[in-house]
């Protein structure tokens, strides 16, 4: 293998992608996708700019300043981005609402792709009423219109972090059920499926250790994508004030009032906007350039 | 093949079953959708008393499913709490035209731009053309529809103004300008699709993307193809072998596109509505929610889910109608 490596190297060819495992042939398929590697770096800018941003700008993001000279400040040294309708540093809440819009982005589209892998793997390897039952409940729940009812049940469970997660996670597991059904459906007919039963191993070992594994790259994929539903879904319920309440901030809510201030003061609906859209933008770009990456037909 | 029709007609029953209870339910979870009515000093308490035996929230919860259940089947919705007086049925028939009129509009537009834009960027896959194709489409499939539709109102309606000065280029929000509703029907015409302007803008950007993407990946898979590879073999010019070879299969798959939206047509389109005051489907159903008019909300969205359903199955049936190779049985 090395010499290989040292042979090919000396003709000055490329490594083959023979030579790569799976994740680092991925990998080196992935840095040649170039809307992947400009999703990634404008992840990375937002990552940076949420996590690393406070530490450089040390405002108190629920701080207001009295009195009507602390509202609607345009950008200054003393506020870069300004202040909102309630005298409160832009900025700082920038910060801020991107670290709980990004939680719930994460958290949610990891959650509810874990719940759809669950009723994907037991319909598809079991079959029978199982699977019938199932994939009713899942084409029932997908053809419900999610958006009124994220805001019923939002209604119902309460205004805050974990409730959002909740209702995001509830309405959003759907299409990975069906994705890993179908392709646990061709799975489950293959030679090493049988081998395992073979050895006696249990249906819970095969589910986690044989099939899940072989679904976790469509899977990440999802996930990926999943993340910007989860933040667009995240704002609009927050948007219409249902969502993350104050003190807190979230990219959503710091656009809830910012319809009223449309004439006086565009800049309160420009930033967080912007933010919410780069970011989506950015995890749909890297999520389709994974996409392509773990598919073996297409030539990168 | 009309057994395969029978069939998921009556597969149609458990699944319109589940919509209603999980509807239902949702609903039902609210502890008391009296609370806020209780506080209003003009609601007379013998009101709220008559209003909670219309609604059946004097009974156990499966009683009140039941009927909730026998009210929806014989066509008696109940009253409409957001608009006092009205009932749910004629609430709803007011905002259905509205809708899908704007939907409608907005679903010929991006059929129109998104699908030979698709063509294109599968024709000449990997050009320039492609990757700005690409770049816009995703562009707007990661735009969150109430930002575009306030960054948009604030460019034409505050920025923007017509040659007077004054009135701003478009209008911000509603559907037509108070004191026209009796002019002649061109000034009606005109002055309407003014108004369309804005959400038919916002709401197409949106959804092009998806449509170019489809149509794109649609073409791409029927060009790939032995037969298309055989026209080109025998000498077909390249134009008519993407116009009448390779096109009329890369359609097929917009036929289920096309079924497929009819639900979203008739639903609306909750925020783009809101913000641009829209009295149409989507805004109907969110404000019935905020103002605790049960009934509405549930028969809003019982309607879109059971049209979503419908067209699922329209959607097989056309498409096996349209392609021979598809056979069920």
């Amino acid at each position: 293998m090395a010499e290989k490596v040292i042979e090919a190297k000396k003709k000055g060819q490329k490594k083959s992608s023979e030579d790569y495992t799976y994740v680092g042939m991925v990998f080196h398929r992935l840095t040649r996708h170039k809307l992947a590697m400009v999703g990634a770096f404008m992840l990375i800018f937002i990552l940076l700019f949420v996590f690393v941003g406070p530490l450089v700008w040390r405002a108190n993001p629920n701080e207001q300043i009295e009195g009507l000279e602390g509202m609607f400040n345009v950008p200054s040294r003393a506020h870069p981005m300004g202040t909102d309708d309630y005298g409160r540093d832009v900025l700082a809440r920038m910060f801020f609402g991107g670290r709980i819009s990004l939680f719930i982005g994460f958290i949610s589209a990891i959650t509810s792709t874990l719940i759809g892998a669950l009723v994907g793997l037991v319909a598809g390897y079991y079959g029978g009423w199982a699977d019938d039952l199932l994939m009713r409940f899942t084409d029932a729940m997908l053809s419900i219109p999610t958006f009124p009812l994220l805001i019923a049940l939002a209604s119902v469970l309460g205004k805050g972090v974990w409730q959002i997660i909740l209702v995001i996670v509830i309405f959003g597991w759907m299409v990975d059920a069906r994705l890993v059904r179908g392709l646990v459906l061709s799975l489950k007919e293959q030679e090493y499926v049988e081998a395992a039963h073979a050895i006696g191993a249990s249906a819970n070992r095969i589910m986690w250790r044989h099939l899940f594994p072989n679904t976790l790259a469509v899977l990440i994929v999802s996930t990926t994508i999943g993340i910007g539903g989860a933040i667009i879904y995240e704002a609009s319920i927050s948007f219409l004030g249902f969502g993350v309440q104050a003190p807190f901030a979230s990219w959503g809510n710091m656009l809830q009032n910012a319809q009223q201030f449309i004439w006086n003061s565009p800049r309160l609906i420009i930033y967080p906007g912007l933010a919410i859209f780069m970011t989506v933008l950015g995890f749909n770009f890297f999520g389709d350039g994974l996409r392509d990456a773990i598919d073996p037909k297409l030539k990168l | 093949m009309r057994d395969y029709i029978i069939r998921r007609v009556l597969g149609m029953i458990p699944l319109i079953l589940i919509v209603m209870i999980v509807s239902f339910g949702i609903f039902s979870l609210v502890p008391s959708p009296f609370a806020a009515l209780s506080e209003n000093p003009r609601i007379k308490k013998a009101d709220i008393q008559r209003l909670k035996h219309a609604w059946g929230f004097d009974l156990k919860w499966y009683l009140r499913f039941f009927k909730w259940f026998s009210g929806v089947i014989r066509g008696d919705w109940g009253p409409s709490l957001l608009y006092p007086g009205s009932m749910a049925r004629d609430v709803i028939a007011r905002a259905l035209p509205v809708t899908v009129r704007l939907m409608g509009i907005e679903f010929l537009v991006s059929l129109v731009i998104a699908l030979p834009i698709g063509i294109i960027s599968a024709v000449k896959q990997y050009s320039v053309t492609d990757y700005v194709v690409t770049v816009i489409s995703f562009l707007g499939m990661s735009m969150p529809s109430f930002w575009l539709g306030l960054m948009m109102m604030m460019l034409f309606s505050v920025v923007l103004k017509r040659p007077d000065g004054i009135t701003p280029l478009l209008p911000a929000g509603g559907i037509i300008t108070p004191g026209l509703e009796d002019a002649s029907f061109w000034v009606k015409f005109g002055d309407r699709a003014q108004y369309l302007v804005l959400p038919v803008f916002v709401l197409s950007f949106i959804s092009i993307g998806g449509y170019a993407r489809y149509m794109r990946s649609s073409m791409l898979e029927v060009i790939r193809q032995d037969y298309i590879r055989t026209a080109r073999a025998k000498g077909v010019p390249e134009r008519s072998v993407v116009n009448k070879h390779a096109l009329r299969n890369a359609m097929i798959p917009i036929v289920t596109l096309v079924a497929l939206s009819m639900p979203g047509i008739v639903g609306g389109a909750a925020i783009t509505e809101t913000i641009f005051n829209i009295p149409g489907m989507g805004r109907l159903i969110i404000a019935a929610e905020i103002k605790a008019d049960y009934p509405t909300a549930m028969i809003g969205l019982l309607l879109i889910s059971v049209l979503v359903i419908v067209f699922n199955l329209v959607a097989d049936i056309v498409y096996a109608w349209v392609d021979p190779r598809i056979k069920y049985s």
